[in-house]
């Protein structure tokens, strides 16, 4: 049984252990459950205190390597973590490992240039990923320490390294980890979402040197099956128009369509739009200035988990006043921008 | 036994969303007593499960909501994916609609 029963109560699994209609075997196998569920709780909570340890020491000046390492693993389609360690992952005949290694060295690369933070905790951390996740699993995701993508089942998604945005989206919850440490349910989880967004959008912009006006602001736009392009849907979701009818996932962008409890990758078109509206009125280039803003505001303050999307709102209203004080377009852009969202 | 009912959520995409629909039921008879009584301890836990996915790091994962008929109504847990049965995850199918 493959159980990792990470949220049933030590007494329940314990209780199943002695239970005498199941099989000696199967007995035992919530007895290990049990003993795993402790160690891992004890695990939770030591990652938990290593986050805010690392995120403390981030905020001194540190001398650390200049450029994190990037580790790639291959999980061969099975569902363990992390996988078998590649040896030169940037050198491998398999693309999807070359890329996942390429594209995490360039989101690194594109924090450290465009940012000045050195990896995900701003401490030089090692960026592991790993690639070939289960059977068929049209997902990518990012589970506290590391990246991890699917390879699609080749209908509605393809391998989900595809999209470098989706890469840039996947580690910059790392970001956010070590940062703001934003919940991720009700206002807090869609700022989170939309937060993976922005900066894995503006990470495509980067690498193909668009400006705002030549990007497509799609999201996922690479991985896209067959299944899903014959009935004409282009992308996962669309920051410049988050509704339209060639998004897979069609979001709400306008805070009188957000309700308490929304899946955070829908209410995140609200943020997202916002961003949208203000790098298009800024113009030039989308790291430039609105992501400077963004990226203060997202690693410049003490974590705030249940942060509310106004109060996000109101925080780069303010950077935007006191990192451009001479620049009153991009101050009324940026209040514009998120009056368009309803905040 | 009944009918146990599933559906996977969320993940990058969004799944169960206006188009991205991953759904999928089996029998309770089918599983194995392992499985069963897996089923069992995801409907104890019931009150419990909900507030520790919110603090657990994992972003972007699925999450899976789990129903079944019971004598006094419908019951319903949500837990991520790291805690269903392979039976009850491979029961899914994922679709456009
Ligand atoms: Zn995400």
């Amino acid at each position: 049984m493959r159980c990792h029963c990470s949220i049933i109560p030590n007494d329940v699994l314990k209780r199943f252990a002695e239970d005498e209609k199941l099989s000696a075997p199967e007995r035992k196998n919530f007895a290990d459950t049990a003993l795993v569920d402790t160690e891992m709780r004890k695990l939770r909570l030591q990652a938990g205190k290593l986050t805010n340890v690392t995120a403390a020491l981030s905020r001194a000046p540190v001398a650390t390597v200049a450029t994190p390492a990037i580790t790639v693993a291959d999980c061969n389609h099975s569902q363990t973590l992390p996988g078998a360690p590649v040896a030169n992952p940037g050198s491998s005949a398999d693309l999807t490992i070359k890329r996942a290694y390429d594209e995490t060295k360039a989101v690194a690369e594109f924090y450290k240039t465009v940012f000045g933070r050195n990896s995900i905790d701003n401490a030089g951390m090692t960026l592991g990923s790993s690639v070939h996740y289960g059977v068929n699993y049209n997902n990518a995701f990012w589970n506290g320490m590391r990246m991890t993508y699917g390879d699609g089942d080749a209908n509605i998604f393809i391998d989900f390294t595809k999209s470098n945005d989706v890469i840039g989206h996947e580690l910059t919850h790392g970001v956010t980890q070590h940062t703001l440490q934003l919940a991720y349910s009700n206002q807090a989880g869609g700022l989170n979402e939309s937060i993976s967004d922005v900066f894995g959008t503006m990470f495509r912009q980067w690498r193909a040197g668009q400006t705002v006006n030549q990007a497509d602001w799609l999201i996922g736009s690479e991985i896209m099956g067959p299944g899903a392009i014959a009935r004409h849907f282009t992308c996962l979701r669309d920051m410049a128009s988050p509704g339209a009818a060639h998004c897979l996932a069609p979001q709400p962008f306008h805070f009188s369509n957000y309700h308490a409890g929304m899946d955070p990758h829908y209410s995140s078109g609200i943020a997202n739009f916002a961003f949208y509206k203000i790098a298009m009125a800024v113009g030039g280039q989308s790291w430039e200035k609105v992501g400077q803003i963004w990226y203060k505001a997202m690693t410049g303050f003490k974590p705030s988990v249940n942060m509310r999307m106004k109060t996000f709102a109101d925080r780069t209203r303010k950077l935007a006043v006191s990192m451009y004080p001479g620049n009153v377009a991009l101050q009324r852009a940026v209040n514009a921008g998120w009056i368009a969202v309803g905040l | 036994m009944g009918i146990v009912k599933i559906e996977r959520i969320g993940g990058l995409g969004g799944f169960g969303g206006p188009h991205l629909k991953s759904r999928g039921e089996c029998s309770l008879a089918d599983l194995s007593a392992a499985d069963q009584a897996a089923v069992d301890a995801l409907f104890a836990s019931q009150g419990k499960a909900r507030a520790v996915p919110g603090n657990a790091p994992m972003r972007d994962g699925f999450s899976y909501r789990i129903s079944r008929q019971t004598p006094t109504g419908t019951k319903t847990v949500e837990v991520p994916e790291s805690m269903v049965p392979a039976a009850l995850v491979s029961s899914v199918k994922d679709s456009i609609e």
